[in-house]
């Protein structure tokens, strides 16, 4: 057998390492400063561009798709070549997926700070950058397939079976999601609409967590770890059964985001039982990583690399057991719309992402840059820092939100709420709020020691861009040997391994989505229930540009501890005009939802909503809402109307059909203008001087139409 | 090497073949508890699905119905006629009624019921909705949302409402400073 002579591309693995921990930065200080806005207004800087609805979406976006991004491609192109003994397959390709995808991230910071967002939780980002995203998806699947197909190694590792599940199932979540219909170069509205497109938001949103912050990572661990410990992994039949039954199950969960909603019973059930099944699997990773280190535990000891792992790995046995409960109806009842879900993910996030991230970087750097840590004392100052870092963020999250929801739920002897008004569930665990800043402070102290330690150790060494290797070349036969397992062939056949990863993915996709379309009585018709007006329209999308789904939801759940708050509980066939929906998923403010049925529980007066937008804490010296004046600044920007009125017509909403005139696309400028007087006006009379032209108007006339179509009290 | 791996020699018998840049995969077979732990999630689940889908246990919607059900059937009635109603004037309940008043409806009518830019003046002779007990018991109890008072029967008991109600009819005459200009009716009380 010839012996073959290549080199390693460190330097694309160099570059991705070093947007990881920039990324990793820039992420967690906006994190901070939402942590800060959520205790302290002010820092919303009565700006636009800086307020918290504008700023979450950068937290999340920068940790998930640029740190841990970043982090997933430093991972797939180190260990990759090594495991397949092959460099990677097109320096060219290499550098288009590096570069693509740090122009995403920066183009997707500029697009949130100006409110350019779709609103779907972790898949803001507008068409065109939707579009980039699936072509340097493209690309860096094109060079790991090209690699797979040139390699050395005749056998897949387990690595890299969870690389290709990450590929083929981004790719399918991320188009599935995205399917939109442009209405302006950077605008547009999703195909899907309520009750379809929340459940389709959360295939993917689940999913996101599950094949973009778990499969890689889990990938990234099986090389990583028993690299760092020098052990054998603990058990290779566990490797295969956790691994289908992970990619198989994880799709069908995406439901339990969605408990106790509109969303058709059946689904929901599916969600919870998915979700159970999930432990074990979940779990077998978990203790492959962790009995891998049999026999190595005194190294744990002393090496800050596989401290982080164990922690990482830990945090993901937590996070994975966690999960499941909160899917349970009962829990997920006191759970969801709570801060217990902010604690949840930051478990993941900062324990299992950020964890095995800094596991991985403190391994490559002396590896690549052949010399030794600068410091393993500060390492380890940073694991412990770090480690207090996430008690400190956690723990005061899970106690806030027990003392909330028990607080939304607790009736008086009289059978009236106990705390009627929502603002006092928010003041009452403000200190919490407080803490966990000081618990993000930590860890990002943590990640600021690692910075210097890295670049330290960086200094001191030298990277060598091309890692020279030798291998003999690949002889394989597509045949399956006598004697050799099924599973064992597979691994040695990446097209047929990948194929099936496909099928198991698109499965349980399937099995939920296609039903809620094709069968009716999953949506019931509600003959009341009217498309918005060409003005509501707009202010809808005030309402989103703004990010209030961030704070507010719009799904009333069927308890007496809700419906008695807000009103009636929604229902599925109130939704089919809302493009997107905006259910939400976490209660910052108060439901939005009946916030404007006449009489309701929720109902206030257009001059409420003015000077409230305007001054929060005018009204409520403890709010925590950010105020709004540019809204009564700016002139409401009608340029796209008739454009969405057109868009909205494709999706079938009904603006060509009775009663509407024909041409309505041109004539709603009239419909918008005498709403906009009328509002106005009503404004004028109870003292407020503001022109109809302005934003405010329509975001007043959006919130006064919420939950009216089907109130009795009309 | 520098010493025995006893570990890897005490597991050399369960070592694969298998050798990925150096990581080699032991062949321990898939812990017992955690088969067991599979099994039992996936008996849950279908225990769970046959229990709501095929049994007929309650969904939500029948769970909700239920819910409400039960916390009408628990609702304490109110001890009095609220159509005929009995001014309180006792100072036990009087002062309940100013607390209330204290935490409610201050924003909006003032601290001593004077009014303000939002709420008309309580202590004045003119009432936009009518002055008697029963018409103010009823604009608390029910509200005017369109005009900015919130119905309270969401929030207080009857008893509640007749004390705060009580206590509004108390500040009748009281001529506060910096009162707000009459609105709404003359009105006088029966005699």
């Amino acid at each position: 057998m010839e012996t073959q002579h290549f080199s390693y591309d460190n330097k694309i693995v160099k570059y991705f390492a070093y947007a990881t921990i920039l990324w990793g930065v820039v992420g967690m200080l906006v994190g901070l400063l939402a942590a800060l806005q959520l205790a302290f207004p002010i820092f919303n800087f009565k700006l636009a561009y800086t307020t918290f609805g504008r700023i979450r979406p950068i937290h999340t976006n920068a940790v998930i798709f640029a740190f841990v991004g970043n982090g997933i491609f430093a991972a797939v192109y180190y260990s990759l070549q090594r495991l397949l003994k092959a460099r990677m397959f097109s320096d060219k390709l290499s550098w288009v997926h590096f570069w693509g995808w740090q122009a995403i991230i920066v183009s997707a910071a500029i697009t949130f700070v100006l409110g350019i967002t779709t609103s779907k939780e972790y898949a803001e980002l507008e068409w065109p950058i939707d579009i980039a995203i699936t072509i340097i998806w493209v690309v860096f699947g094109w060079n790991m397939f090209g690699t797979i197909l040139r390699r050395r190694a005749d056998h897949l590792y387990v690595s890299i079976w969870f690389y290709i599940a990450t590929f083929v199932t981004v790719a399918v979540l991320h188009i599935g999601n995205s399917i939109e219909i442009p209405y302006s170069w950077l605008h547009s509205y999703p195909v899907y609409a309520g009750v379809q497109d929340a459940l389709v938001q959360w295939w993917y949103g689940h999913n996101a967590v599950a094949f973009f912050l778990t499969t890689p990572y889990l990938g990234l661990m099986y090389y990583f770890l028993p690299k760092a410990a020098n052990r054998p992994v603990y058990s290779y039949r566990l490797s295969i059964i956790h691994f289908w039954a992970l990619v198989f199950l994880y799709i069908w969960a995406g439901p339990h985001h969605l408990l106790y909603t509109a969303l058709p019973d059946w689904a929901q059930s599916l969600g919870v039982v998915f979700s159970i099944m999930l432990i074990a699997p979940s779990w077998g990773g978990m203790f492959n990583g962790l009995l891998t280190l049999r026999g190595a535990w005194d190294k744990v000891r002393d090496n800050a690399t596989l401290k982080f792992m164990v922690v990482a790995v830990t945090a993901y046995g937590m996070s994975t057991f966690e999960g499941p409960m909160m899917s349970l109806k009962w829990v997920n009842s006191l759970t969801h719309y709570t801060d217990w879900n902010i604690a949840h993910v930051h478990i993941g996030a900062l324990g299992w992402n950020g964890f095995l991230t800094f596991g991985m970087l403190y391994y490559l750097f002396p590896k690549m840059w052949k010399t030794k840590l600068y410091s393993e004392k500060l390492a380890n100052a940073h694991f412990w820092i770090g480690t207090l870092g996430i008690i400190f963020y956690a723990l005061p999250l899970y106690w806030g939100a027990i003392v909330q929801t028990l607080m939304w739920k607790e009736f008086t002897p009289d059978g009236l709420l106990a705390y009627p008004n929502f603002l006092e569930t928010i003041t009452q665990i403000l200190p919490m709020y407080h803490v966990r800043i000081l618990g993000g402070l930590l860890y990002f102290v943590g990640l600021f020691l690692m910075v210097y330690n890295l670049l330290k150790t960086a200094a001191s060494g030298k990277c060598a861009d091309n890692e020279e290797a030798s291998a003999p070349a690949l002889v394989t036969s597509s045949k399956r040997a006598r004697g050799e397992g099924l599973h064992r062939w597979l691994e040695r056949r990446p097209v047929q391994f990948m194929v099936l990863a496909t099928i198991a993915i698109l499965i349980g996709g399937a099995f939920e989505i296609i039903p809620t379309y094709l069968v009716k009585s999953n949506i019931p018709t509600i003959e009341s229930v009217k498309p918005y007006t060409p003005l509501e329209l707009e202010g809808r999308d005030i309402y989103i540009r703004e990010g209030c789904n961030t704070c507010h939801t719009q799904m009333i759940r069927p308890f007496r501890s809700e419906t008695e708050r807000y009103g009636e509980y929604s229902k599925a066939g109130e939704l089919v005009y809302n493009h997107p929906h905006l259910w939400g998923s976490k209660r910052t403010g108060p439901d939005l939802a009946r916030e404007g049925v006449p009489g309701g529980k929720m109902y206030k007066t257009n001059v409420w909503h003015y000077n409230h937008l305007l001054d929060p804490q005018k009204m409520n010296a403890q709010s925590i809402m950010p105020a709004y004046p540019w809204l009564i600044k700016d002139d409401l920007d009608t340029s796209n109307t008739s454009a969405k009125i057109r868009a909205m017509i494709k999706l079938g909403v009904p603006y060509d059909k009775a009663p509407y005139p024909a041409n309505y696309d041109l004539v709603a400028h009239d419909d918008m203008k005498k709403q906009a007087e009328e509002i106005s006006a009503d404004l004028k009379k109870n003292g407020v001087e503001v022109a109809s032209e302005k934003e405010i108007i329509a975001v007043i006339a959006y919130l006064q139409r919420l939950g009216r179509d089907i109130s009795v009290k009309e | 090497m520098e010493k025995k791996d006893k570990f890897l020699e005490e597991n050399e018998h369960l070592m694969s073949d298998h050798d990925y840049d150096g990581i080699r995969e032991l062949n321990n077979p898939m812990p017992t508890w955690w088969r067991y732990l599979f099994y039992a999630t996936i008996v849950f689940s279908a225990v769970y699905m046959f229990r709501y889908h095929v049994f007929g246990d309650d969904l939500q919607i029948e769970e909700y119905n239920k819910e409400m059900a039960l916390a009408e059937a628990n609702k304490p009635k109110p001890t009095f006629d609220e159509n005929s109603l009995v001014l309180m004037t006792d100072a036990t309940n009087i002062a309940a009624g100013k607390a209330i008043f204290d935490k409610n409806c201050v924003a909006c009518h003032a601290t001593l019921g004077e009014g303000n830019a939002i709420g008309p003046n309580l202590t004045d002779d003119y009432w936009l909705n009518g002055g008697s007990l029963n018409d103010v018991y009823k604009i608390i109890k029910e509200g005017k949302p369109l005009k900015g008072m919130l119905a309270w029967q969401n929030q207080l008991s009857p008893e509640q409402m007749l004390q705060v109600s009580s206590y509004v009819m108390s500040l009748h005459g009281t001529n506060p400073p910096n009162a707000k200009a009459a609105e709404g009716e003359l009105y006088k009380p029966e005699k």
